[in-house]
């Protein structure tokens, strides 16, 4: 099936940009929705070992990929220990 | 120690908190009710003043609707309460 999808390339070379939008787009999705499923600290995926994975990250560990008005180094831990 | 009263004294709200950046804010009014509630039981095992615990007690009743504490709080009485504390 490749073949053919190459060969009809070959004969429209205006196809290609579909092929790379439509790719790029679908390459973006896949690789937001992996950073949710193993990255996300809401994601709990061995309920035994690792029950509440959002305990797991330091107080001033960034999860989010913008951030405009926070200033993440100044952080610290609020609550005592137990 | 001291630290922490000072911290109670000039509480004025829940601060940012690092583990839940977005705007639901459901986790950690579940995990700061834990976190009082285990909190409390730890230190009492230990025998020490459980004082330090109102921190986490401030920052869920100033985060949490107070229909789901009172919630919970029957919950927890009758035995049904779905946290592990």
């Amino acid at each position: 099936m490749l073949w053919v999808i190459a060969k009809q390339l070959k004969s429209h070379p205006a196809l290609i940009p579909l092929f790379v939008f439509i790719g790029g787009g679908a390459a973006m999705s896949i690789a937001y929705l992996s950073r949710l499923a193993l990255r996300n600290p809401d994601v709990s995926w061995d309920r035994k070992n690792n029950p509440e994975p959002w305990n797991n990250m330091k107080p001033d560990q960034q999860y989010k990929l913008f951030t405009v008005n926070m200033d993440y180094s100044k952080l610290k831990k609020e609550g005592p220990d137990f | 120690m001291e630290d922490i009263q000072a911290k109670l004294q000039n509480y004025r709200t829940a601060p940012f908190d690092a583990r839940f950046p977005n705007s639901n804010q459901t986790r950690n009014c579940w995990s700061n009710y834990l976190d009082f509630y285990r909190c409390q039981k730890a230190l009492d095992a230990k025998g020490v003043d459980t004082a330090p615990c109102d921190w986490y007690k401030r920052v869920f009743t100033s985060i949490c609707p107070i229909s789901w504490v009172q919630k919970w709080n029957d919950q927890r009485e009758e035995g049904n309460f779905p946290g592990k504390i």
